[in-house]
């Protein structure tokens, strides 16, 4: 059974005349405006393919056919290969996935409720989570190893993951030359090398661009070096609407589209035929309190139709949900209930991520669970509906005839896993059931999960071999605080 | 009719941004103090903005909006300031995004806080050098030095910044703050002011130059 969520419903917002609007704009910008690129390596590769680019203001101006030209050399059937074969995601423009959050840098104690600094055991307890919970498809180190050397956080953080989860790995930190070295060279040994890792990549990157139409320098440099290397790429567009974006969402989605199309440019004229996912979280910047508002309708709506534009392209899209949430609740559910919907109804291919409060900031671990509950709902939304002999069963309705019921039927048995939500949080008991055994809330029933996970499942880590040379690779950080070169302009 | 100063005032309060340097050209032409017109007609604009924002009754492109008037007007009315005289201010602030970090939106906020609650601000961008930071601090003499950092992989680049002015004994005030910066954090690497929002920053700021 092919892995991730089937999904048969699809809404549509934009017309095509939208989508060819918003790709005819996006193709003006990009000639007319131009996009800054601070990695002089870039420069240097539009200079020589034709844009008109200004070393002063190091905006680079990009004639159509260049970003035509790049979609088609791009490759188009990407998988995110697991540890565990069991968990390749196919991005077949079928199914979707559901990404776990990622890099938080506070959590909050499972066990004592403390506010802290996000520590690497929290990095492999959720790890473990998500290894576990059966709606969340792909992994993310979901907080920053805050406890160990700055210089090799994000290397800890991929250490605690490969270790602690079978499934696919994606992480968004390789943010220098030096990080994307040594976060490809850890995918390359936990795969067994590196022609195992290009057949099967089961680390991927993803890279924000800089709204408005900026591309740093760092990501940039890393980002020529992870497709030289194989490594599957996400670039991710977040133009905040009416801050870093115009107030207007298809405004937005158009100077991010030119950020997007620019970097995939970029990388198709340096390794031709490299794996990359359209990426896109346009949350607006709420205007009273100045909190980014994820998991707003806006940010929902601007992610779905992020979606209809990378399928425009024929890429699949990988695109932004998250939470304003302080605790695991009310709050939090209606926020990722509301961002995750729109956009899977829109038929994301790649949503990241769940279990984050506070926009991507901080980790509880019950909310990872809940949020898992929430997918599943939603699963059940998309799957589609269809008419046939089996979905309408005349015999069994002439057989049950007038007045009695369908419990006993072979049909009920067989349908009822494939039609019906089965919740594992949700309490559909009578009142008098649910508090009898304690009263408790989705969250309560969420910790008793998340206690049962930790205790029982087991993730085989990688062996001893593979681990000495992801030490050996973590030492050699050591020399520098910082590990990494700094920036060029 | 309202006299000059009064209606820099509104100006600003109502974001005149298009037409406000007319008015302050025309105030000059009047003959009206450019000090005053300062200090009694755009500073006490921007601090009316401010408030409003602070209570919620207006959103952020109208605080912005505000302090890009006032900014339109201060270019105008500075340059005719006699030499010699200074408007007042609660302090210079030097401020920017720590090196390798490339988050502004909120370094921004804090600027344009500072700014409308009366503080000098120069702001020297996003992905600053540590060395830049020490520069500029040696250069302009700036009562406090306020950086941001949105990364846990950049927060040290606030330490190194920090180091290196306390050693050389300069008098002047640190305030840090970003999205993972904590109080405690602050506290360990000798700053002497954090805060975790725009407005709160305001009133540090205030308690640090006080
Ligand atoms: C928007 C955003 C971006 C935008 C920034 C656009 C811009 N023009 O600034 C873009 C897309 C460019 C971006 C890029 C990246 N980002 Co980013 N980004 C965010 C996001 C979602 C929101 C930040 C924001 O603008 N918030 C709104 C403002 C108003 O809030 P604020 O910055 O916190 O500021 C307030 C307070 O903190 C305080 N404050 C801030 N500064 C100061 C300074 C002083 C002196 C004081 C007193 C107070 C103060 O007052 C402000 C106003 O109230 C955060 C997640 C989050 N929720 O914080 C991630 C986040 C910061 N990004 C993250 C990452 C990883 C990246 C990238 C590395 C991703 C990549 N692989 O490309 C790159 C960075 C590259 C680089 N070299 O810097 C991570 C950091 C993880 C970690 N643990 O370190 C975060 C936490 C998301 C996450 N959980 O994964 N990002």
């Amino acid at each position: 059974m092919a892995y991730g969520i089937k999904r048969g419903i699809r809404f549509q917002i934009l017309s095509d005349e939208d989508l060819d609007r918003i790709h005819w704009s996006t193709l003006h910008i990009l000639e007319k405006i131009g996009v800054q690129v601070d990695s002089p390596a870039c420069r240097k590769l539009l200079k020589d393919n034709g844009c008109v680019v200004d070393e002063s203001t190091r905006i680079a101006k990009m004639p159509s056919h260049l970003i035509e030209e790049a979609l088609v050399k791009k490759k188009t059937s990407i998988t995110l290969a697991g540890r565990n074969p069991k968990y390749d995601a196919k991005l077949d423009m079928n199914h979707s996935h559901i990404t776990a959050n990622g890099n938080g840098a506070v959590t909050v104690d499972f066990e004592t409720g403390e506010r802290r600094g996000s520590t690497k055991q929290d990095v492999a307890n959720s790890s473990r989570i998500i290894d576990a919970l059966e709606n969340v498809h792909i992994h993310w180190p979901m907080v920053s190893s805050t406890d160990q050397d700055p210089a090799a956080v994000h290397l800890h953080d991929l250490d605690a993951s490969l270790n602690n989860t079978e499934k696919h790995v994606m992480y968004e930190t390789g943010v220098t030359l030096s990080d994307a070295k040594h976060l490809t060279e850890m995918g390359y040994v936990a795969a067994g090398g590196e022609k195992e890792y290009r057949n099967r990549p089961i680390t991927s990157c993803l890279q924000c661009t800089y709204a408005p139409l900026q591309h740093d320098a760092g990501v940039m440099d890393a980002s020529l070096h992870f497709a030289e290397a194989g490594v599957p790429l996400v670039f991710f567009g977040m133009p905040q609407p009416g801050a870093t974006g115009p107030a207007t969402l298809v405004g937005s989605l158009a100077v991010g589209n030119a950020e997007v199309l620019s970097a995939l440019t970029m990388i198709q004229l340096a390794t031709p035929g490299a794996a990359v996912i359209y990426g896109m979280g346009n949350a607006p910047l709420d205007m009273r309190t100045t909190i980014r508002a994820g998991g707003s309708p806006e940010h929902a709506i601007s992610s779905a139709m992020a979606t209809e534009l990378a399928h425009y392209y024929g890429m699949p899209s990988c695109v932004g949900v998250s939470a304003t949430a302080k605790v695991p609740g009310d709050q939090s559910v209606l926020e990722y209930y509301t961002g995750c919907v729109g956009p899977l109804l829109a038929g994301a291919d790649l949503m990241c991520g769940v279990g984050l409060l506070e926009d991507s900031s901080c980790l509880h671990y019950e909310e990872i669970v809940m949020d898992n509950e929430v997918v599943g709902a939603i699963k059940r939304l998309i799957r589609g509906e269809w008419a046939d002999d089996d979905t309408i069963p005349l015999d069994v309705i002439e057989k049950v005839g007038v007045g009695k019921n369908y419990l006993a039927q072979r049909h009920t048995v067989d349908h009822l896993k494939s039609e019906h939500f089965m919740p594992t949080l949700i309490d559909r008991r009578s009142y008098d059931a649910w508090s009898t055994s304690g009263s408790k809330s989705l969250r309560d029933s969420a910790r008793d999960r998340v206690k049962a996970i930790l205790k029982d499942h087991k993730v085989p880590p990688l062996d001893a071999e593979k681990q000495k040379k992801i030490n050996s690779i973590i030492e050699s950080t050591k020399k520098g605080l910082w590990g990494g070169e700094s920036k060029t302009y | 009719m309202e006299d000059a100063v009064t209606r820099l005032k509104n100006a600003v309060i109502n974001y005149e941004m298009e037409t406000i340097a007319d008015l302050a050209k025309k105030a000059l032409a009047e003959g009206v103090d450019p000090l005053v017109a300062i200090e009694k007609g755009l500073a006490e604009g921007i601090k009316v903005v401010g408030e409003r924002f602070g209570k919620g009754e207006i959103y952020l492109p109208e605080l912005v909006m505000g302090a890009e008037a006032m900014k339109a007007a201060l270019a105008v009315l500075e340059p005719a300031v006699p030499s010699g005289k200074h408007r007042a201010s609660a302090g210079l602030v030097v401020i920017g995004t720590v090196q390798d970090d490339i988050h502004e939106i909120g370094k921004n906020l804090v600027a344009t806080m500072l700014s409308a609650n009366g503080f000098e601000v120069v702001d020297l961008g996003v992905n600053v050098a540590s060395t830049e930071f020490t520069k500029k601090v040696e250069e302009l003499k700036p009562k406090i030095v306020a950086m941001s950092a949105l990364m846990t992989t950049t927060m040290p680049r606030m330490a190194e910044v920090i180091g290196p002015i306390k050693k050389k004994s300069i008098p002047i005030k640190a305030l840090i703050g970003g999205a993972p910066v904590t109080d405690v954090y602050a506290r360990e690497i000798g700053a002497e002011g954090y805060s975790g929002d725009a407005s709160s920053a305001v009133d540090v700021a205030k308690k640090l130059v006080g």
